[in-house]
């Protein structure tokens, strides 16, 4: 084993300067991407690749009862799949959009409706459903941006194309069965949003509750300003969390949510171990001597907690990596952000949180110097004042 | 501690290791052995609908009565979504944390996770009903109880929103069931006045303006709980319950359809999760063994032990529902759990360079680690707390599984890992400090010496 605390001899306190700038690349490359994604989109909304959890959708069934069983589910299943992601659907809804029907309403966003999201179904999830004489095979997709389609006209009129669709492959395949017994099959309704704008409202109250206690615990442990370097610090994780996830586009559904709460949660212990070696190294120094330099007892204690903030990421990143390797793309939805979240996190508590630390205290300890100077000079100015009353 | 103690200590927990590694994996199928069956306890996790499918249900909001019609739009609305939380919060109460309520228009659709059979739905959500209290007149022209012909003139009507609660009762008299309903303060308050004004007289019930029971007043009850005795059996009495909590929902519902659902992600989700559980699990063993060496198959022993009793407790405890996030969160979990063991053992490895004895250096590293691991996992309990407090149900119940997780961590490093080690240091020597991992160079280190004085402060704390 390489012995770390040999070979490390970085000043982190004084360098604040340098270690915000990879978070801020980060940040701005963040905002930069979430703009380029709304041009190419041509929708606000799309800054961020919100899920069906976020943005509702719609619900198609295939009843298809005893025509399906367990050998032949999957070919139906990519049959009817293939049917609802028809690329030539988009266009027409498109058409539709833009008839003289709809003209006036729409005229505005002829070029921004198809680019946003009237256009090719997307199928977040499908499942079976009932047994039997009901066996029934469910889709759900994504539905046109209430933004232009407030009365929902143009995605009945899209859930309507593909159910003609999906009926005209099924017809393919079931050549015995009527023409209006397969329409009878399918039915469609539109879903609101399983995790509404509620579920980030909580959780946000949660966070700042959490955040609140978090800061009056560490002061009393501590004392003010390692609360706030550490409360900084998790605010920094949560940033550079979402950023990363604007940037890799990552889709965010309502596990996004207990991603960020994870990482909260646990990436102040980091920072709270070199605070924990802080607090010890100045106390034995101060026994030594009165006049201290802060700064070194800082980049001392990350240099005998750096071994420690190693292991203690690498473990936890194990399990989570292992487990996005062989998951699939949703494992990752939830996989992604929370590596990217404990990275920012032994980032922060190695660099931003004792930099913080080092300027909040100097600062505090300069104002107090100058309080102190400013006394004097008063006492100073004063005292000739005295001396001729006198 | 003595050699023969620490054999038995170290058999006892390896053997409780051992057979709870068992408990884990192998399930027994009925008839093998002619035992009852036993299904491995992890298999007993309640799973979330992405990973373990459900029910669903789908109710339409009864837009012809009047109570819906004489609402404005934004009325409707409300009452459409304060419908959708009773729900929500209904299920919830009976430990479905991951159940999904949504509201497309004026239907509504109930998703709840890990039951299999369509029928449950009643038993779960009932087959709502709404319920008012109404002056008994003839059975048909009877009057609510707001109405300003009737002998009772209440501020509204008296419906089943003001009921908290309903149950079934025996009575022992007559030999049948009754339903106890109990009601909320100011349902309370308002049954009160009601039955003041009508003793003598007969109250009626109302379920989906259907009279169910017309019994007569003997006396004002003002203590919040009334009982409807109608010589029920207890499935009646139960059916009826069951209807009136239902009921305490602001809009009437019609079913119009209800069926099973497969999970979403199911056993690719599943088995990435076990996988990953297990080689995890594995590469951390190994790691902290190459790292820590004995103190490492200390840790490792305990990491081991962690894993199994915190399935156990996901098993056991209502209110865990995993989903995809849950599973990760557990994952998260195992390897956040040998954080206090690596803080402890960097620690110990520190005073054994200092100059100090092994014995002493592990228990002044176990007694100076402590401050900051306390600090480190309180705050993340305060994270769990706030989230089981303040969140919705999905939140809730990751705040259960995090707060589990962390209580079940800090019990394992400090106290098993601490008792492992202890056995193990019974059999080496001081000179075997190698086989810890604990080396010391000539020179002492600059900083990390502390004198006599602060030595005892730290002692005394």
């Amino acid at each position: 084993m390489i012995n770390l605390e040999k070979h490390f001899n970085l000043p982190i306190a004084k360098n604040m300067k340098y270690w915000i700038i990879l978070p801020l690349v980060i940040i701005v490359l963040a905002g930069i991407m979430f703009g380029v994604y709304c041009g190419v989109y041509k929708d606000v909304k799309k800054g961020m690749n919100i899920g069906i959890d976020f943005a509702g959708g719609s619900i198609m069934t295939v009843t298809l009862g005893t025509y399906l069983n367990d050998s032949n589910y999957d070919e139906y299943e990519e049959l009817i799949r293939d049917a609802i992601e028809k690329e030539s659907i988009g266009q027409e809804v498109l058409e539709y959009g833009v008839s003289d029907e709809y003209k006036e309403r729409y005229n505005d966003n002829t070029i921004v409706l198809p680019n946003a999201n009237a256009g090719k179904a997307t199928i977040t999830y499908s499942q079976s459903s009932g047994s039997d004489d009901e066996y029934a095979i469910v889709f759900k997709y994504d539905n046109v941006s209430t933004t232009y389609d407030a009365d929902n006209t143009l995605s009945a009129k899209r859930n309507e194309l593909i159910k003609e669709s999906v009926v005209a492959a099924l017809q393919e395949k079931l050549t015995d069965v009527q023409y209006d017994e397969i329409k009878d099959m399918i039915t469609y309704e539109n879903i609101g949003a399983t995790a509404s704008l509620d579920l980030i409202k909580t959780a946000l109250m949660c966070l700042a509750i959490s955040l609140a206690i978090i800061l009056v615990y560490i002061i009393i442990r501590f004392e003010i300003w390692s609360g706030i370097a550490a409360v900084v610090a998790l605010i920094h994780d949560v940033l550079i969390l979402v950023s990363l996830t604007i940037v890799f586009h990552i889709q965010v559904n309502s596990s996004f949510v207990a991603a960020i709460i994870t990482i909260v949660s646990y990436s102040i212990n980091n920072t709270i171990v070199v605070f924990d070696r802080l607090r010890e190294n100045v106390k034995n120094e101060k026994k030594l001597n009165a006049k201290y330099d802060i700064s070194r007892l800082i980049d001392v204690s990350i240099k005998q907690t750096l071994q420690r903030s190693i292991n203690a990421t690498l473990t936890t990143m194990v399990t989570i990596v292992i487990f996005a390797i062989f998951g699939s793309s949703t494992v990752n939805e939830f996989a992604l952000p929370v590596i990217f979240g404990l990275v920012a996190g032994f980032y922060s508590s190695m660099f931003i949180a004792p930099a913080l630390y080092y300027i909040l205290v100097t600062a505090h300890e300069k104002n107090k110097q100058k309080r102190k100077e400013k006394k004097l000079q008063e006492a100073a100015a004063s005292k000739p004042k005295y001396v001729g009353a006198k | 501690m003595k050699k023969y103690k620490s054999i038995t200590i170290l058999s006892i927990l390896c053997t409780l290791i051992i057979l709870g590694t068992v408990f884990a994996f192998v399930s027994l199928d009925n008839g093998e052995l002619g035992l009852y069956n036993y299904n491995a306890f992890p298999k007993k996790i309640s799973l979330g609908l992405d990973l373990s499918g459900g029910i669903y249900a789908v109710y339409d909001v009864d837009t012809t009565t009047e109570e819906y019609t004489s609402l404005s739009d934004d009325q409707k609305k409300a009452a459409i979504e304060g419908t959708q939380e009773a729900m929500s919060q209904l299920l919830f109460n009976k430990g479905y944390t991951e159940a999904q309520v949504t509201v497309s228009g004026t239907s509504i659709r109930v998703e709840i996770p890990d039951v299999d059979d369509p029928e449950r739905i009643f038993e779960l959500i009932g087959n709502p009903a709404n319920l008012e209290f109404k002056e008994y007149v003839d059975g048909t022209n009877d009057l609510s109880l707001n109405d300003e012909t009737g002998s009772v003139k209440l501020s509204r009507k008296l419906t089943g929103d003001d009921i908290v609660n309903a149950g079934v009762q025996y009575n022992s008299e007559s030999g049948y069931y009754e339903v106890v309903l109990q009601f909320s303060t100011e349902g309370t308050k308002l049954f009160g006045d009601a039955t003041t004004a009508l003793v003598g007289k007969q109250l009626a019930i109302y379920i989906n303006d259907q009279e169910i029971i017309h019994p007569t007043v003997n006396t004002a009850i003002t203590t919040g709980t009334c009982s409807i005795s109608g010589n029920y059996s207890y499935d009646d009495a139960y059916d009826l319950a069951v209807q009136i909590t239902a009921g305490s929902f602001p809009l009437t519902l019609k079913m119009a359809s209800c069926s099973t659902i497969s999970a979403t992600l199911g056993e690719n989700a599943i088995k990435a999760g076990v996988i990953a559980g297990i080689v995890g699990v594995i590469l951390i063993m190994l790691y902290l063994i190459l790292l820590y060496r004995l103190m490492g198959v200390a840790a490792s022993i305990t990491l081991w032990w962690y894993s199994l009793t915190f399935l156990f407790f996901l098993a056991v405890f209502p209110w865990v529902q995993l989903t995809l996030s849950g599973i990760a969160g557990v994952l998260l979990a195992i390897g956040m759990a040998v954080d206090a063991n690596v803080i402890i053992f960097e620690r110990i490895k520190e005073e054994y360079a200092s100059g100090k004895t092994i014995r002493t250096a592990v228990s002044t590293g176990f007694k100076r680690s402590m401050g900051a691991i306390l600090d480190g996992n309180i705050t993340t309990i305060i994270g769990a707390v706030v989230l089981i407090v303040a969140g919705t149900s999905t939140l809730k119940s990751f705040g259960i599984t995090l707060l589990i997780g962390i209580i079940m961590s800090l019990i394992s490093s400090l106290l098993v890992t601490r008792l492992v080690l202890a056995c193990i240091m019974s059999f080496t020597r001081e000179q075997d400090a190698a086989y810890y991992a604990l080396f010391r160079e000539e020179e002492a280190p600059v900083i990390e010496e502390p004198n006599k004085e602060t030595e005892m402060v730290k002692e005394g704390e």
